[in-house]
């Protein structure tokens, strides 16, 4: 492949192509067939574009703006503890945030409409900040190989806390309860319909847009802090930016699509082999390359067994996890070399 | 260009009182056995500490109170080798804090970077990379152009803790000359005492978080100080009017 050799920017269009290519078929595939026609203004009928405007569009943008959200938002977390295993899900943040939503689900007495919708929000980015302070406090009293195995244990033990109050939360829950817990848990974007996918318009760019502008202070804090204070950033600034940013867009993701793991981590790692480190442009490429990954993910978890749907969420850990795997088996290789 | 008034840390681990100044134009060694406060101390010259109490002036102002991006271009920072954690291209890497594409190409040719510009820098040698983390700062604060009528400060902590001998002598040598022609302040921790005492205009000896000693490296190692410091058995002669130190069998 020449992949190597072209131009960064080159290569973000080439993403950017290959998400408007997964658009296009993720708008006309599904249960109804649309033609790609519609796209310009074709419509073969009343039930084609009540389909389109009702549920597809919201879910495409949803699909994109929670997959570049998820995507950047690993990135970042993964400049900001310089490690590439730091992921919004592994981390526990997704599941700090799900667990503050199930508890608002269940102990919050049932809002409805748009003031729910906010609460959920609020409730998601409350759990992924309080999540986050706490893993960035353990992180941040170790260096080097034992801050990579620390950080995944402290990832490991707060999902297993936020697992078992989960688990307790739908204990008590009631009948209505729980059925509304299960449909948002597993995580799919199959509930996008304007109200969320307005909100999520509003919410995520703000978010992607403020981790955008930490770029060129992530790749300082690579020098280290010491270095990259003389070399001019404030990494209390960046760090406070970066963990507002990545806990409000985390949490409102989850908040709307419930957790869909790994797209943090799987997409830096490979857009970083292939464009190398730089944040300003591995941050834009993640969102692109998120947005693609989840598109694509959405579209297959529709059709592969359709009419029924599969969860999002399950599909991306089914490629995520195993990926995963393989690179704690490849860093143990290279750590023995 | 650095003036320290009586500046200290109460914080672990501590240092006690220092008032000095360093001019530009001179090289300045830190030397002192294991936690001594070396480290401590290039982290209070840098900014990065402030002091508990006393001050430490850039230009005559705090520290604190520079505009930091404008403070970047005039004090550099070479910490203790650490990896990165992801894989820049060397040339990449040697921009991250600044430095125009002329100054980086000035760099990779003064730390003999030429044949390893183009590879990732996790698959570099240990002293590979420090020659890296060397030539970066060097772009940071353009270090080889320029005349001493801007004020420019090099931090360096152990720099040549994991050069081969032969880049030991020419980084030292690429420091005198940056003192010298380009008007650079430089302090330099060192743990290799004939490197120290050659290449050094000055020596500070800490010890315990004190600075114990400071003088020339003649007055520095004049009396048997130096070896009640480290606890070690040496000889000491001059060789061209600098010391030199041996161990005793």
């Amino acid at each position: 492949m020449s992949g190597g050799q072209a131009r960064p920017e080159t290569k973000v269009l080439v993403l950017l192509g290959l998400l408007a290519l997964a658009l296009m078929i993720g708008a006309s595939s599904g249960v109804i067939g649309l033609s790609p026609r519609l796209l310009f203004g074709d419509w073969p009928d009343a039930l084609g574009w009540q389909v389109w405007w009702q549920l597809r569009l919201p879910r495409l943008l949803l699909g994109v703006l929670i997959g570049a959200m998820l995507a950047a938002g690993g990135a970042a977390m993964q400049g900001l503890f310089r490690n590439p295993l730091a992921d919004p899900t592994l981390l526990g943040l997704a599941n700090g945030a799900g667990l503050a939503v199930a508890a608002l689900i269940v102990l919050g007495g049932g809002m409805a409409g748009p003031l729910g919708l906010y609460a959920q929000f609020l409730a998601g980015f409350i759990g992924a900040l309080v999540v986050s302070a706490l893993v960035f406090q353990i992180g941040r009293r170790y260096r080097g190989r034992e801050a990579v195995v620390t950080l995944l244990l402290a990832g490991l033990a707060i999902n297993v806390i936020a697992g078992a109050g989960g688990g307790l939360l739908a204990f008590i829950a009631s009948d209505e309860q729980l059925r509304q817990l299960s449909l948002w848990g597993m995580g799919s974007l199959a509930h996008a319909l304007w109200p969320a996918t307005l909100a999520a318009m509003v919410l995520l760019p703000l978010a992607l847009l403020g981790l955008a502008r930490c770029a060129r202070g992530l790749d300082l804090l690579q020098l280290g802090e010491l270095t990259a204070h003389a070399a001019g950033l404030d990494a209390q600034s960046l760090r406070r930016r970066v963990i507002l940013a990545v806990s409000l867009g985390v949490g409102a993701s989850v908040a709307l699509a419930g957790i869909i793991g790994f797209i943090g981590l799987l997409v830096p790692h490979v857009l970083r082999l292939w464009m190398g480190p730089g944040h300003r442009l591995l941050l834009p490429a993640s969102m692109v390359g998120g947005a693609l990954l989840l598109v694509v993910a959405d579209t297959l978890a529709r059709t592969m067994m359709s009419p029924a749907e599969v969860p999002v969420g399950l599909l991306t850990s089914l490629l995520g996890g195993p990926y995963f795997l393989w690179l704690l088996l490849r860093r143990r290789r290279t750590a023995m070399e | 260009m650095l003036t320290l008034e009586e500046a200290c840390l109460d914080t672990t681990p501590r240092l006690a009182a220092i008032s000095d100044r360093l001019a530009p134009g001179e090289l300045l060694g830190v030397i002192g056995p294991n936690g001594a406060g070396k480290s401590t101390l290039i982290s209070l010259l840098s900014g990065y500490r402030a002091p508990s109490r006393g001050r430490v002036l850039f230009d005559g102002v705090a520290l604190a109170d520079h505009d930091p991006a404008a403070l970047a271009r005039r004090r550099a920072l070479v910490a203790q080798a650490e990896a990165p954690a992801f894989d820049w291209r060397v040339s990449e890497f040697l921009g991250l804090g600044g430095g125009t594409s002329d100054g980086i190409a000035r760099a990779i040719h003064a730390l003999e970077l030429e044949a390893f510009e183009a590879r990732g820098i996790g698959g570099l040698s240990g002293g590979e990379r420090q020659r890296v983390m060397i030539a970066r700062a060097l772009c940071q604060l353009d270090a080889l152009e320029g005349d001493g009528t801007l004020t420019r400060l090099l931090l360096l902590d152990e720099p040549n803790s994991a050069l081969d001998i032969g880049h030991q002598q020419r980084l030292m040598r690429l420091l005198q000359r940056l003192v010298r022609e380009r008007g650079l302040g430089v302090v330099c921790v060192l743990h290799d005492l004939n490197l120290a005492a050659t290449y050094c205009d000055r020596l500070w000896l800490l010890r315990d978080g004190a600075r114990v000693a400071s003088g020339t490296p003649r007055e520095v190692f004049a009396n048997g100080g130096i070896a009640e410091v480290f606890d070690v058995e040496l000889e000491i002669s001059l060789c061209d009017e600098r010391p030199r130190l041996r161990l005793r069998q």
